[in-house]
């Protein structure tokens, strides 16, 4: 049985947010249009974070791409009043949309800030709705949602696997995100194939000391792994100019 | 289902299957697996049973024009994706490709041709295509030939094919308007290397990249190739990672994933590129024979490039000192076959095409043409037809002249495809007074455009996923390429494609085109193809070769690959960038940049666009000014406040967003915005940057010279929010987990 996981190899990730559309036309997210931005309640199942180190001329912005860390020990779980947020058998933290009641504790709990609750019921012009993936369920006000690994692509090539009466094969399916990701920064994949390109990655990553996850400490097993950006200049920044 | 109808459904299937179980076993006669059902949480309840089709189509010229993917699903596209099979992209994709599909439904296209109640009132009433085309012919019958023009953006390749046999049997002119920064590119290309086709840096060999100011991973020429190119650059290679540096006015997205950045003063990259030249030189790390094509190309000597052009006195114009251009000059021999390439800011100074001569030409003093690692050219389109002809894209002065001749009367038509003038020229060009005076105006755009609010005519294009085509990606992958355009869904309006109205329009007027429709054209050159050597498509014969074309989305050839000419014509003297404004009273340059998404805001109306954080500021859905921390503090500004930007063009007022790596004495404000129509997502948010920048041009090529203008801020006192994506979500700093690892360049 496969036990999903994502690398994010931020020493290619370049800012470009093409995960970020393929993700909302995947995964039916609604548009977020400028009032939800002034609202804070923008909904990006994976979002670029862009932050700055240092000061100008010596000024660095990096980015860093936050799907749901899929936690192995997710603090989002325990605290479902109705269970609608589980972990599945490959290791996916899935949201039931249909059992969630929108109490938001799972919310409050995540770390990472990547539970989307749904203030309004999504809205676009009918002729745009003909782009809506009919293999997603568009959720209605007052549910929670996150990214899950693009679990309809998953079910999908396990039922094909099974129609055609054999076993998934190593890197047979693959997220929005990943698929997109001009720069092949993000990589998705069975961790516990040795064969798969995440496994692949991460022993090589891990020998480079470039792996890490985010807020590790915390115990809770994320299966997104990071592959550290590397700077070669921080040693010898040029002198100010300015 | 709701929960209510499941649990009526569940209670009845219970019942059902008791009832039923006592009839007999459940399942007889049928195989156990199909009552293996999904489990339900794991499976949507909604879920729709159905085929997937995917199509290959290729994505539009001005964003790559590569290999697409489409899945089709009962009818309707939902997700745009790159072609795996396809050169240099290998199934990967960018934001502008995925939103590919919001063109396709959106609210507000065209529903079919339109006549106007009056021109520029805005009210159109719809006819039918047969008095439409009647009446654009009669048109064209009593005002054609020179007395019409036809305005595009950069067409297909084989629109360019249906446009040039229109132009030939009509004898009415093409104009082909695209961003002057390209204008520039191409000519410079054409004077280096003795081609318009764009190069193609190989980043994937290459261990070194010295950039000057191409915002090259984020919407220039080939966005999708690059980026594909550049994640190779770093981590494709074990052991090997490339090494990166930028030269630039500003920290874009691009000089963001820079190792080194060098903030320069605008428009100094040609004087920059030339002290390094001068140190190779002097330092004699590069054969001197090798310096004689570039200073042809120059038309400078030996004896200038040394005494004149010294890191020192680069130095006093650029804003670096010479010990970073010697660091540079050096980097350059260390880590060869390095590549260097130079656009965006860089070409629309007044001195852009001297800056992209001198740095292009760099690559000439390392000796990597079309070596791996280096600059690779591309060769022509493998079939002349599918040539865009590079002479019909005009420069600002150009436009100018041409839009006084349909003022003065001499052009009484102007028929518009795909491109907007009004929007994208400086209004001192006066396209909007040009179309106002001009007899006819007729549009072919599938939305209503500023350029078609003026339209007495529209006869609406159909989308980009519902026609078919050619297209040669400029730049291709350094061998000749084409990708094949094919609808991948039946029109949802009741618009032609361009193609097929040119040819329509043309039997009106008596003429018989080659080919019956923009299909027939397309798949009758598309067979001329197969007949040329080493093409990957295979087919026994014409049908079966369009069969696999088709389903590979593309042909492709390695052994049709570009080749360059020794540079022989002179070009007008190196010199530094002029700037419009008096220092005292303008004590900034505004630096207009393109944006990621939008581009110049020919793209300002697909939704996810305009919500796509701009990858600096994390700013959405709007324009604002990006100021120094340093300037900020000066004039007691901080993010959101309201300022009034003054140049010697005109005032706006804009919020204001400190960015903390912006140049103090440069203020940023990015293209797109500022649509007066052009439907719900882009009308009437912003401000187009090209009203408040001065009628500048480039002498050399006649280009506009959009970052050579000086400006001042003052403020309002007023505030206004800023939608951005920057605090949606808190930031924690944690010092004991570097998230950044630091190594020196040689490990």
């Amino acid at each position: 049985m496969p036990r999903w996981g994502m690398v994010i190899d931020l020493d290619r990730c370049i800012g470009c947010e093409a995960c970020v559309v393929a993700c909302q036309a995947e995964n039916n997210v609604p548009i977020n249009t400028e009032d939800v931005y002034h609202q804070r309640r923008a909904i990006a199942w994976i979002r670029v974070e862009r932050y700055w180190e240092g000061e100008y001329p010596n000024i660095k912005a990096r980015y860093i791409p936050v799907p749901c860390m899929q936690c192995t020990n997710a603090p989002c779980e325990p605290v479902c009043p109705v269970y609608a947020t589980y972990h599945t058998t490959e290791g996916i933290n899935m949201q039931v949309y249909n059992r969630c009641i929108g109490t938001r504790y799972c919310a409050v709990n995540c770390h990472w800030h990547v539970r989307f609750f749904n203030f309004w019921e999504p809205k676009w012009p009918d002729s745009l709705k003909n782009q809506l993936n009919p293999d997603v369920t568009v959720r209605s006000r007052g549910v929670m949602e996150k990214c899950n690994f693009c679990v309809h692509r998953i079910v999908k090539a396990e039922q094909k696997a099974k129609v055609e009466k054999r076993a998934l094969r190593t890197d047979e399916v693959t997220t929005a995100c990943a698929q997109a990701c001009p720069t092949n920064a993000i990589v998705f994949g069975d961790l516990d194939d040795p064969n798969s390109a995440v496994s692949k990655l991460l022993a090589q990553a891990e020998q480079e000391g470039r792996v890490y996850r985010l807020l590790e400490d915390l115990g809770t097993d994320p299966k997104v792994y990071y592959l550290k950006k590397i700077d070669v200049a921080a040693a010898a920044e040029p002198a100010a100019t300015h | 289902m709701r929960r209510r109808e499941f649990l009526k459904v569940a209670a009845t299937s219970a019942t059902g299957a008791v009832l039923f179980a006592g009839c007999g076993r459940i399942g007889d006669g049928v195989p156990e697996t199909e009552f293996k059902i999904a489990q339900p949480v794991h499976t949507p309840n909604d879920w729709v049973y159905g085929r997937d089709a995917w199509f290959a189509t290729a994505a539009p010229p001005d964003q790559g024009g590569y290999g697409l993917i489409v899945r089709v699903f009962e009818g309707r596209a939902k997700k745009v994706d790159g072609n795996p099979d396809f050169p240099g992209i290998a199934g990967k994709s960018d934001a502008r490709a995925q939103a590919l599909v919001q063109e396709l439904y959106h609210p507000d296209r065209i529903a079919g041709p339109q006549r106007a109640a009056s021109r520029g009132s805005g009210q159109f009433q719809q006819i039918s295509w047969d008095s439409a085309l009647q009446e654009v012919a009669q048109v064209l019958r009593e005002n054609g030939g020179d007395r019409a023009v036809l305005i595009t953006g950069r067409p297909s390749s084989s629109q360019a094919a249906i446009i040039n046999a229109f132009r030939q049997a009509t004898g009415i002119r093409h104009a082909i308007l695209e961003p002057d920064e390209f204008v520039v590119l191409r000519t410079a290309m054409q004077r280096l290397f003795g081609t318009s086709m764009l190069p193609y840096p190989d980043l994937g060999n290459a261990p070194f990249l010295l950039n000057f100011s191409a915002d090259f991973l984020h919407g220039w020429i080939a966005p999708v190739a690059l980026a594909r190119a550049y994640g190779e650059f770093r981590q494709g290679r074990p052991g090997k990672r490339g090494l990166y540096y930028h030269v630039g006015p500003r920290l874009s997205a691009t000089a963001a994933n820079a190792d080194r950045w060098f903030p320069i003063t605008p428009g100094t990259e040609g004087l920059v590129a030339l002290a390094i030249a001068n140190v190779l030189l002097t330092e004699g790390s590069i054969p001197a024979d090798t310096f004689r094509p570039y200073l042809t190309a120059l038309g400078i000597d030996e004896t200038r490039l040394t005494s004149e052009f010294t890191p020192e006195r680069a130095a006093e114009t650029s804003g670096l000192n010479a010990e970073q251009i010697r660091e540079i000059a050096h980097a350059l021999v260390e880590h060869q076959p390095a590549v260097v390439i130079a656009g965006t800011s860089a070409a629309a100074a007044t001195n852009g095409f001297f800056n992209l001569v001198a740095c292009f030409g760099l690559n000439l003093l390392l000796s990597n043409l079309n070596q791996p690692g280096g600059l690779l050219l591309n060769p022509d389109p493998p079939l002349a037809e599918l040539r865009v002809p590079q002479d019909a894209v005009l420069s600002e002065r150009q436009w100018a002249e041409l839009f006084e001749q349909v003022r003065a009367g001499s052009i009484s038509t102007v028929l518009v495809y795909r491109a907007n003038p009004v929007y994208s020229l400086p209004p001192a060009v006066g396209a909007t007074d040009a179309l106002r005076a001009a007899q006819h105006v007729v549009s072919f755009s599938p939305f209503f455009d500023e350029t078609t609010q003026l339209a007495d005519f529209v006869l609406p294009d159909l989308a980009w996923l519902e026609q078919w085509g050619l297209q040669v990606p400029d730049p291709g992958p350094g061998y000749a390429t084409v990708a094949i355009q094919q609808p991948v869904v039946q029109p949802f309006v009741d618009g032609r494609a361009f193609g097929d109205v040119l040819i329509q329009l043309a039997q009106q007027l008596g003429h018989a085109l080659p080919w019956g429709s923009q299909e027939e054209a397309t798949k009758a050159l598309a067979v001329q193809l197969r007949r040329l050597s080493g093409g990957s498509v295979p087919g026994a014969n014409d049908k079966e070769f369009l069969v696999h074309l088709q389903a590979q989305g593309g042909w492709w050839s390695e052994q049709l690959r570009g080749s360059a000419t020794t540079p022989a014509t002179r070009i007008t003297s190196p010199r530094g960038p002029e700037f419009i404004g008096d220092t005292s009273q303008y004590p900034s340059v505004l630096l207009p940049y393109p944006s990621h998404t939008l581009g110049y805001g020919e793209l300002a109306h697909l939704p996810w666009l305009q919500g796509l954080p701009e990858p600096i500021s994390t700013n959405v859905w709007q324009t604002w000014l990006e100021v120094a921390p340093r300037t900020a503090d000066e004039l007691g500004l901080t993010t959101e406040d309201v300022v009034r930007l003054t140049t010697p063009q005109g005032t706006v007022e804009l919020p204001v967003y400190v960015n903390p790596a912006a140049q103090p004495g440069v203020i940023a404000i990015p293209f797109g915005q500022g649509h007066t129509a052009y439907g719900r997502y882009a009308e009437g948010r912003g401000v187009n940057p090209l009203t408040v920048v001065a009628p500048q041009t480039d002498p050399d090529t006649g280009t506009l010279a959009w970052s050579a203008t000086r400006c001042r801020i003052e403020k309002t006192g007023r505030r206004m929010r800023l939608a951005r994506f920057e605090g949606n979500v808190p930031a924690f700093q944690l010092e004991e987990f570097p998230i950044v690892r630091v190594m020196a360049p040689s490990a």
